[in-house]
């Protein structure tokens, strides 16, 4: 029931999605925005899964996100590669970014995993920045967008099919998401939130699993990179800066931390919103910002994760099996954070 | 003592600071006995009890569990090798109902946390059977749907010792189990904790300030004062002994002894 709900869901919002690029002149909104905002959700997602359903607190996701722009940018500038293994650069580069810092960042936690991510996504920022020969310093990489690739070398992506292409990676990446946050696996990483000795009580060794989560993480937030960096055909220090890490926290906390649709609600609200107040005054981010800071004012779970708890509060009677039904499908799977 | 040793600690040290919180303590705990641990305020029971279940290490001394030495061994392995601990506030997933919370449990000991797939068939059926005789053994099968943030504390703490039950320990430790309850959650909570050993036949180290409940189910019984090893003995013994009456007991409680 809850199953084919949430099926419906997705297919509805994949149809949506399809039909962007027939909507988006219709609202004056460059396709290309649209893009950026199905690029974005993958970064959103790769904090959620930290922050949202591990507890970690994600803030230098960025170093994962312009590892993965820097690795497409490069593998496109220096070894002439086609699209899909420019993206597939973009995202080993992130994991193995994720591989290096794994070790160091395994074994902290609260302030000082946040604390410390930050710092290291400093490092890469200042590599980036420093490096001039090879990544063009502060002037960032001008590149190409390469050819599609393979059985396809000799076919062009133009801002629609680049569009379609982040579609299919998007749906891709949100079920890939469902299946882990709802696997074992997902559970105890939800379980390592609230309450991480408990589940080290259990026999489990918590840290294995949170390596796991940030290798996922480091994934999703590569191919997000490698994608942004190819829509823009450019890559710049500043996608290292912890400036980025937060603004994919903020999308995250304005759509609802741990959950699933709250990634792509979070960041279609903050890219749609940036571009079109940016057009009307260079003051953009005092907008923005009063928009956050009334969220975590007035709906400190996000939009989606508000949605959820309020179609929650009904009152729930165990005895009748109409509402202990809803209440099945309410609290339990989604840890009383919504859809 | 007949009965082997099952877990063994000698000379424990740990300082914080200046303060030795416990000062070269040694206890043995035999299998199939209920074994308590009391001590006025600060006497460093809980502290005792972190160093020997793996939540800090000491600084001196030496722990062994089954036969193996385990001073450094990590909390998670311990449990692994069949330690079993609930804390004082009770330690669960609030957001989890009673059945994942028994869940989780199950799974890890299953080896199927780890999983992307939920497996089916035999392996589910087992997992769901063990669920549902940890949950008719704590009594509480009819709130298996309710988040554990809703229940009682009485029910969470019998939710943690389900759960700490869930990974099939021969030890547990229970981390006064009784604090915060109110009389007749209390007397469930010995009734589980007899039931421990005489329907599952475990072994039980305990901590706790009521002393009814000590005097009713422990075999054996361990007093620290400030640190140190104060004494060791039957419930009798430790009723009658003059240092521990001084130490900690109110005299009108043994009168009722």
């Amino acid at each position: 029931m809850r199953a084919r709900r949430e099926l419906a869901v997705f297919i509805l919002a994949v149809v949506l999605l399809a039909c962007g690029p027939l909507i988006s002149p219709l609202v004056h909104l460059d396709i290309s925005i649209l893009s950026e905002v199905l690029v974005t959700t993958l970064a959103v997602l790769s904090v959620n899964l930290l922050l949202g359903y591990t507890g970690l607190p994600a803030f230098g996701n960025a170093a994962y996100f312009g590892l993965g722009a820097y690795g497409a940018a490069l593998s496109v500038t220096y070894l002439h590669v086609d699209f899909v293994t420019a993206v597939l650069a973009g995202a080993a580069a992130a994991v193995a970014g994720a591989l290096i810092l794994g070790p160091f960042l395994l074994r902290r936690r609260g302030i000082y995993f946040g604390l410390l991510s930050i710092a290291f996504g400093e490092i890469f920022y200042f590599i980036a920045y420093r490096y001039t020969d090879v990544t063009g310093g502060e002037d960032g990489m001008n590149f190409p967008r390469p050819p599609f690739g393979p059985g396809l070398a000799h076919v062009a992506i133009h801002e629609t099919q680049f569009y379609y292409i982040a579609l299919v990676v998007f749906a891709v990446a949100m079920i890939a998401f469902r299946v882990v946050v709802r696997s074992p696996f997902g559970r105890t990483l939800i379980a390592i939130r609230q309450n991480e000795a408990r589940v080290r009580y259990l026999g489990l060794d918590t840290d294995r699993f949170i390596f796991v989560a940030l290798l996922i993480s480091a994934l999703l937030a590569g191919v997000s990179g490698a994608l942004f960096g190819l829509l823009i055909n450019f890559a710049y220090p500043l996608e290292l800066d912890w400036h980025q890490s937060g603004n994919f926290v903020l999308m995250m906390i304005l759509g609802g931390a741990g959950t699933i649709w709250g990634s792509l609600i979070g960041a279609l609200i903050y890219v749609i919103g940036k571009d079109i107040i940016s057009t009307i005054t260079p003051l953009w981010q005092i907008f923005l910002g009063a928009l956050f800071v009334a969220c975590v004012l007035g709906f400190p779970r996000g939009i989606v994760g508000s949605l959820g708890a309020l179609r929650r509060r009904r009152p729930v009677d165990p005895e009748d099996p109409v509402s202990s039904e809803a209440f099945d499908a309410g609290a339990p799977v989604e840890v009383g954070r919504g859809v | 003592m007949s009965e082997p040793i099952l877990l063994e600690a000698t000379d424990i040290t740990k300082a914080f600071g200046g303060v030795r919180a416990v000062d070269t303590v040694s206890v043995a705990v035999h299998e199939g006995t209920i074994h308590a641990l009391i001590g006025p305020n600060g006497a460093g029971k809980t502290t005792f009890f972190n160093a020997i279940s793996g939540f800090t290490f000491p600084d001196h001394g030496r722990v062994t569990f089954r036969g193996t030495d385990v001073t450094r061994t990590l909390n998670w392995r311990r449990i692994t090798m069949g330690m079993g601990r609930t804390f004082q506030t009770p330690s669960v997933f609030p957001e989890l109902t009673v059945d994942e919370n028994i869940r989780l449990g199950v799974r890890a000991h299953a080896k199927q946390a780890f999983r992307l797939r939920t497996p089916g068939g035999a392996a589910a059926a087992a997992v769901d059977a063990r669920v549902d005789e940890l949950l008719g053994f704590v009594n509480l099968a009819a709130q298996r749907e309710r988040l554990v943030a809703e229940l009682a504390h009485g029910s969470q703490r019998l939710c943690e010792i389900a759960m700490s039950l869930s990974t099939e320990p021969v030890l547990v430790l229970l981390d006064e189990p009784m604090a915060g309850l109110a009389e007749a959650e209390t007397d469930r909570i010995v009734a589980v904790i007899r039931d421990l050993r005489q329907r599952l036949g475990l072994t039980v180290f305990f901590v706790e300030h009521n002393m009814r409940v000590v005097l009713a189910l422990a075999d054996r019984i361990t007093v620290l004062d400030r640190g140190k090893l104060l004494a060791e003995g039957s419930p009798q013994e430790i009723a009658a002994d003059n240092a521990v009456r001084r130490a900690y007991l109110g005299s009108e409680v043994l009168e009722r002894v």
